[in-house]
């Protein structure tokens, strides 16, 4: 699997299969925002497609020092969203502004929040193996260091330490890549 | 003062409940207050991904659209006349077609086929099918094309190398219709056939919208 950084030369090179590269490997995610923000296949269908041609026609303004390739897809994919929404809102006379759009009223997720999610996944498949399932395990079944340490016969130590740099892992990506929220604030981090 | 140790940070973010003495340590140290609130936010996150995992693609035409969309402005390099060696190819091939046509090969024999189907931004009722017979014919079917201010063209394009193609000619109001496929021309290499909606701006070039794919079989 290419680097971002040579993903990055090929597109910027002109390499239309780099493209292509960097949509098997992220038009999932890119669509699956596209479908939470959106609520409609059909104009996520559209945000998507706009999302990789703005990155074929904008490919030299990606810098993979700044961002993952992933990180820069979903910046594109939020704008076009919001654009489809502009115009939607335009067409329908609808008076509401975008941003009421963008904060759902009913609580549900914001688009920071899908991005956060779609971003920190892309990173727990990164992780080596045996760091992520034992960080699944604490997720989504709530398993205590120790019970993980019963259920994958992993000493205790080790599964401390892949979860304290699976963690650390996660969140520096997070830091990094996640949506830009206000409230964040991007302090200098405790090596862990 | 002693922060944290790391390891416990991370349990008080995933699930513990700090004790009293690091209560007291977190009242008082801003650095680990803001590391634990960092650490819960990851796994608050880390929560909600198990629905993440394996994300359906978005569907193929999506990617057709998009090929086609960014094949658009590099398109306007096709050439204007053909190359010497295509030229030389069309000759020889078609003193050679006056000799078979001499013993009238079935014209009805196809050699190729292909389905059309509709790019992303056509209404999906759109669609089509060639055939290309013995005698280098190509037959082509369309229906429910979108309506245009202009005309609809009939291409040849490398799927490997999306600048290069060869234009076929226009369809007429008829859904069906019968267009030379200019002798020489590979259609293994130049095996995608594409429709496009044209404009009258006098520039022969494909207009990089296009309306129907399909790739041809034989």
């Amino acid at each position: 699997m290419d680097s971002d950084d040579e993903l990055a030369s090929r597109l910027r090179g002109g390499d239309e299969r780099a493209l292509r590269a960097a949509y098997d490997r992220h038009g999932a995610a890119v669509f699956y925002l596209a479908q939470r923000l959106l609520g409609n296949r059909a104009d996520a269908e559209d945000v998507t497609q706009l999302t990789f041609v703005a990155a074929w026609t904008g490919r030299d303004g990606y810098d993979p020092q700044r961002g993952t390739m992933l990180g820069w897809l979903l910046g594109i994919a939020r704008r076009k969203a919001v654009d489809r929404m502009r115009s939607a809102a335009r067409d329908d006379r609808v008076t509401e502004t975008v941003r009421a759009h963008l904060v759902p009223p009913d609580g549900r997720e914001t688009p920071e929040r899908v991005v956060d999610r779609l971003v920190v996944a892309d990173e727990m498949g990164r992780l080596p193996e045996e760091q992520r399932r034992t960080l699944e395990l604490a997720f989504f079944d709530d398993l205590t260091h120790h019970q993980i340490a019963a259920v994958t016969g992993l000493p205790l130590g080790t599964v401390k330490s892949h979860i304290r740099r699976g963690m650390a892992n996660l969140r520096r990506r997070w830091e990094v890549d996640g949506a830009p929220s206000g409230s964040r604030s991007v302090g200098p981090t405790r090596a862990l | 003062m002693h922060h944290l140790d790391p390891d416990r940070l991370v349990l008080l973010a995933l699930s513990d409940e700090p004790g009293l003495d690091e209560s007291d340590h977190l009242d008082g140290c801003a650095a680990c207050r803001h590391d634990l609130a960092a650490l819960r936010d990851v796994a608050g996150i880390g929560a909600e991904l198990q629905d993440l995992r394996d994300l359906p693609a978005p569907p193929e035409h999506v990617w057709s659209a998009i090929e086609s969309e960014i094949a658009g402005p590099a398109r306007r390099r096709r050439p204007r006349r053909l190359v010497p060696a295509m030229a030389a190819a069309v000759a020889a091939v078609v003193a050679v077609a006056g000799a078979v046509a001499f013993f009238r090969a079935p014209a009805e024999q196809v050699v190729a086929r292909a389905t059309l189907t509709p790019l992303a931004t056509v209404p999906a009722g759109a669609g089509g099918s060639v055939r290309v017979l013995a005698d280098g014919q190509m037959r082509i079917e369309v229906r429910n094309l979108p309506l245009t201010t202009g005309f609809h063209e009939v291409w040849l394009i490398d799927p490997d190398d999306l600048t290069r193609m060869v234009a076929l000619g226009n369809l007429g109001d008829r859904p069906d219709e019968v267009l030379p496929v200019p002798a020489g021309v590979d259609m293994n290499r130049y095996s995608l056939v594409d429709v496009s909606d044209e404009p009258h701006d006098g520039d022969a070039t494909h207009s990089g919208r296009s309306l129907l794919r399909g790739t041809l079989t034989s």
